[in-house]
């Protein structure tokens, strides 16, 4: 009985319009919004890192790799810095950072220690597996801040890449089965970067868009060197593109749009003969191709390092 | 005995392992593309929290996976063991493990953005619950071994000092990072290995068989006799300390850092036994009474931590009930308050009215009730447990959610372009050391699905693209099937005479073995220089036995490259059955390798056959029929399919 008393007291007071409950009830819905936003900000990063992709087929050593660069500093581990890895099924992304007075520091300097200041990014590791990549590519396209793609949930859209690694096994690409495969992935990236120049709107050209082709794996005897590589890919580009200009129009493209699915589906420059990654340069996408290795005592990654530190 | 067990994350980093015997990555690499990417309809995809015992074994190349999967941190445990084994205790161990390191390292799971788990220390949790286990379960295959490990012993040429060094350092825990292939010295489960097989742990250090050595006691005093055994051991034992141990002072400190749990294991049995035991080594047992507590220690310790997870598993079920009036009023509220603004971590609950929804949605698209119920069921799973986005209401979650399952189901495997296959096969590289010949494909399905139609579609394609094709009559039953394919030769050869296509018709008229016609067709083909043969085959009802089995004796005879099934996309649940029958129809090395699904124009959205079939064969769809034309043959295209299944129109 008491409680329902002083519940209904305290009802009675609060609807009264006396001085202290005006003042009470002004001072909270100026505050409250206010307090509301400093819990939201500070529960959410303000700034988000510039992030560098990692694609490309299963096997390739991506996410070999990714763990090659987090433990780099900390090379006393037993094994070597390179954890054992296997198959990803989802993207995993980790933070790292640069030098930023000087990219070409090793990565297996720890940053902390020197008085130099580092730059820190992300490293988004992909998986690779064909049935896995509509979401990745979907990533690459929503690297422009005005597209939001539906499919981006985890923060994705907001991050911006600053660049994309793509790896292949130099040591499988020397036998035929491997090439085509890893062609046509290096083929669905390059062409939804263009697509992405395409289909700027407005006044804001995204930001041009550097691809590093890493060839990994040049520790092995079987391998091939990077030259190699590179002109195996564009070779197989260009024979992706033909074949791709030669097939059948995707279901869902009517008739009438007949030329509207031909005109993205051309990588490069018109009516060029040969494909060769430097007609990308007409689209703002800078690729580069670096060999080197993960394990093993070949080249190392210092290279891809560098690359990554200078675009970042 | 167990080859390997590794705990790693979705993202593909290994967290800990262990490693028995060295097992070929491609192993696990497989079990995941299979469990987890493809789905494969013969294992049943990833329950979370399932215990290893209802996730079935995973078969692959002599070996088998046990395994579980716990998805809120990402995680999967594997064990894998020789298929001709047969552990009764590995669901236990699996399931324990995952127990113990998720009790162990939640907090270091959860930090964003690293890959980095610092578990070195997992190794004696993991040694003390194989320990425990083995005990429990394997007594009676432990005492075989037993006796072979101890000749095998005494056998060994002497180790090189490296390996000491190098497991010692990783005791210690000095550095983070998973260390993988350590083989630890001095667990009792290197006693079975060393039986077993030779491979790192036969190079392991002298000191450590010792260990292993003095360590298979204990297991053996719990179910033989220890009287037998107590003289001829003490004895072994005490002569290696001699030669050794007691020579460098050094060494036993050392020993004592590196495997606490194993000395101590040795204390228990000294203790026990009189005599020779404790004269022999009275220092080094006297310093390391520590090492007692510690064995104690990890014992409970991880019995607590099961005991947890087991309350804690319990509870759950049990605790679903809401608590009050009061508090249920409260949370409908904050629910429906959060279902606006978003940042609404999602349960079964909330989840099942909007996945009715969506199954009904489906099931309008033509979707089978089978596939529409596991897509619902794998995107309820993968919700259940994760935060909604801010301004995100539960529907467009799923939205999104099925839009990705979807595509994940829809994409292919490999890559499906026809000319380059085609072109390898007629073409081949100088490198290769095939011959030239005929690219042969075959047009199966059920009666007037439109076989003959896509067939002649194909070849429109494959006249423009400067091909010289044969079109083998295969149907040698029904009245007019030949005449028909006849039409379609002679309007192809007018339509693509400009432009360079050959075409031409293979045909022994009626009555005749289907199988022997494909397979004189081949043959021609191959002598005539064509680069491709299209072969179509004779409708047939795909529960119909008797004309069903007369395809395996077909894909005997004629090889087709590429078997392609034409699948109506009017037909409704009954599609499932016949991707199925059709699949299973060519024996037990071939199956399908394609969908072409036709007359795609006259169903508008209802595209669910794709689905469905997709769904209960693992094939991809290679072409759409989307008309009447010879030109009206499209590639499939993932997306388009996924908008039209999820347009509400």
């Amino acid at each position: 009985m008491s409680t329902l008393q002083t519940i209904k007291d305290l009802l009675e007071a609060s609807l009264t319009p006396s001085p202290t409950v005006i003042i009470l009830g002004l001072a909270f819905c100026l505050v409250a919004p206010i307090l509301l936003h400093f819990l939201y900000s500070t529960a959410t990063p303000y700034t988000t890192l510039p992030s560098v992709l990692l694609l490309g087929p299963p096997g390739a050593g991506k996410t070999a790799l990714t763990t090659l660069l987090e433990r780099g500093s900390s090379s006393d581990t037993l094994d070597g810095p390179v954890a054992k890895t296997h198959t990803s099924q989802v993207p995993s992304s980790i933070e790292l950072s640069v030098n930023s007075d000087d990219p070409s520091t090793s990565y297996k300097t720890n940053l902390d220690n020197e008085s130099a200041t580092a730059k820190k990014f992300l490293l988004v590791d992909t998986p690779g597996h064909p049935k896995l990549r509509a979401s990745s590519l979907m990533r690459l396209n929503a690297a422009e801040p005005t597209i939001k793609s539906s499919l981006v949930s985890d923060g994705g859209a907001k991050s911006k890449i600053k660049a994309v690694v793509f790896m292949v096994d130099a040591a499988a690409l020397a036998d035929g089965d491997a090439l085509p495969s890893t062609a046509e992935y290096l083929y669905d990236v390059l062409l939804t970067l263009q697509k992405r120049f395409h289909s700027r709107g407005g006044s804001r050209a995204p930001a041009s868009m550097p691809v590093l082709v890493a060839a990994n794996k040049l520790d092995l005897f079987t391998a091939l060197p990077a030259a190699l590589v590179k002109s195996n890919l564009e070779a197989e580009l260009g024979r992706i593109r033909a074949a791709r200009s030669k097939g059948l129009l995707d279901s869902g493209i009517g008739q009438d749009d007949v030329d509207a699915g031909e005109e993205g589906d051309w990588l490069g420059g018109d009516g060029s003969e040969k494909f060769s990654f430097a007609q990308m340069m007409e689209f703002d996408v800078d690729v580069d191709v670096i060999g080197g290795s993960v394990i093993g005592d070949g080249p190392g990654a210092e290279k891809w390092w560098k690359w990554i530190g200078e675009r970042v | 005995m167990l080859d390997t067990f590794e705990i790693l994350t979705t993202s593909g980093v290994v967290l800990w392992s262990r490693t028995y015997a060295s097992v070929s990555p491609t192993v696990v690499n497989n079990f995941i593309t299979d469990v987890f990417i493809e789905e494969k309809s013969s294992v049943a995809g990833a329950k979370n929290g399932a215990s290893a015992a209802e996730n079935p074994p995973y078969k692959h190349d002599q070996h088998t996976l046990r395994w579980t999967f716990e998805k809120e941190l990402g995680i999967i445990f594997v064990a894998v063991y020789r298929s001709l084994l047969h552990i009764s205790w590995i669901d236990k161990l699996v399931d324990n493990i995952r127990a113990l390191f998720v009790g162990l390292y939640r907090d270091e799971l959860t930090k964003p953005n690293t890959t980095i788990v610092e578990c070195l220390t997992f190794d004696q949790y993991f040694d003390q619950q194989l320990r425990e286990l083995e005990q429990a379960g394997g007594k009676s295959d432990a005492r075989a071994f037993k006796n072979e490990v101890l000749s095998e012993d005494t056998g060994d040429e002497p180790p090189s000092p490296p390996n000491l060094t190098r497991s010692q350092q990783a005791q210690r825990g000095a550095s983070p990072g998973s260390s993988p292939n350590v083989s630890r010295p001095g667990t009792p489960s290197t006693n079975h290995l060393l039986v077993a097989k030779a491979g790192p742990v036969a190079k392991m250090s002298r000191r450590a068989r010792k260990m292993q050595n003095t360590n298979s006691a204990p297991a053996s005093s719990s179910d033989e006799g220890p009287a037998r055994k107590a003289k001829a051991k003490p004895v072994k034992r005490g002569r290696k300390w001699d030669a050794d141990g007691l020579a460098d002072e050094d060494d036993g400190v050392q020993l004592d850092y590196s495997v606490p749990t194993l000395t101590s294991d040795s204390e228990v049995e000294a203790g026990a036994r009189p005599g020779a035991v404790e004269e022999v080594d009275a220092s080094t047992w006297g310093s390391q009474a520590k090492g007692k507590f510690v064995l104690k220690d990890l014992g409970d310790e991880v019995h607590s931590i099961l005991a947890d997870a087991d309350a804690k598993k319990s509870a759950a079920t049990k605790t679903d009930a809401p608590s009050g009036l009061v508090g249920s009023g409260l949370s409908a509220i904050g629910g429906l308050f959060r279902n606006v603004v978003g940042g609404k971590v999602l349960t079964k609950q909330d989840l099942e009215k909007a996945m009715k929804g969506m199954e009904e949605h489906l099931l309008k698209k033509n979707v089978a009730r089978e596939a529409a119920v596991r897509l619902c069921e794998g995107v309820e799973k993968e919700l259940v447990g994760v935060k909604t986005g801010s301004f995100e209401s539960i529907n467009a979650r799923i939205q999104k959610a099925m839009e990705v399952s979807l595509t994940k189901m829809l994409t292919p495997t490999s890559s499906l372009d026809l000319l380059r296959e085609i072109d390898a096969i007629t073409s081949p590289s100088a490198t290769s050391l095939r011959k030239a010949r005929p690219y042969v494909m075959s047009i199966v399905g059920v009666n007037g699905v439109g076989k003959s139609t896509n067939l002649s579609k194909i070849c429109f394609f494959l006249l423009q693209n400067k091909y010289k094709v044969l079109i083998a009559a295969g149907d040698t039953f029904r009245s007019g099937a030949v005449e028909q394919l006849a039409v379609h030769v002679r309007n192809l050869k007018e339509l693509t005479a400009r432009e360079g296509g050959q075409v031409e018709l293979y045909q022994k008229g009626y009555g005749k073995d289907a199988a022997t016609v494909a397979k004189d067709a081949v043959a021609y083909a191959a002598q005539e220089g064509f680069d491709v043969v299209l072969i179509d085959t004779a409708g047939r009802r795909h529960n119909d036995q008797r004309l069903m089995s007369s395809l395996e004796k077909f894909a005997k005879f004629a090889q087709p490259d590429k078997i392609l099934m034409v699948g109506e996309a009017l037909v409704g649940t009954d599609s499932v059955a016949q991707a199925r029958n059709f699949n299973a129809a060519f024996g037990s090395g071939r199956s399908l390798d394609g969908f072409i699904i036709s007359k795609c124009d006259t169903v508008g959205d209802m595209v669910g056959t794709l689905v469905s079939i997709v769904h209960a064969t693992n094939v991809p769809v290679l072409f759409v029929g989307v008309g009447q034309h010879y030109s009206d043959l499209r590639n499939f295209s993932v997306k388009w399919a996924v908008e039209k299944l999820l347009s509400s129109a």
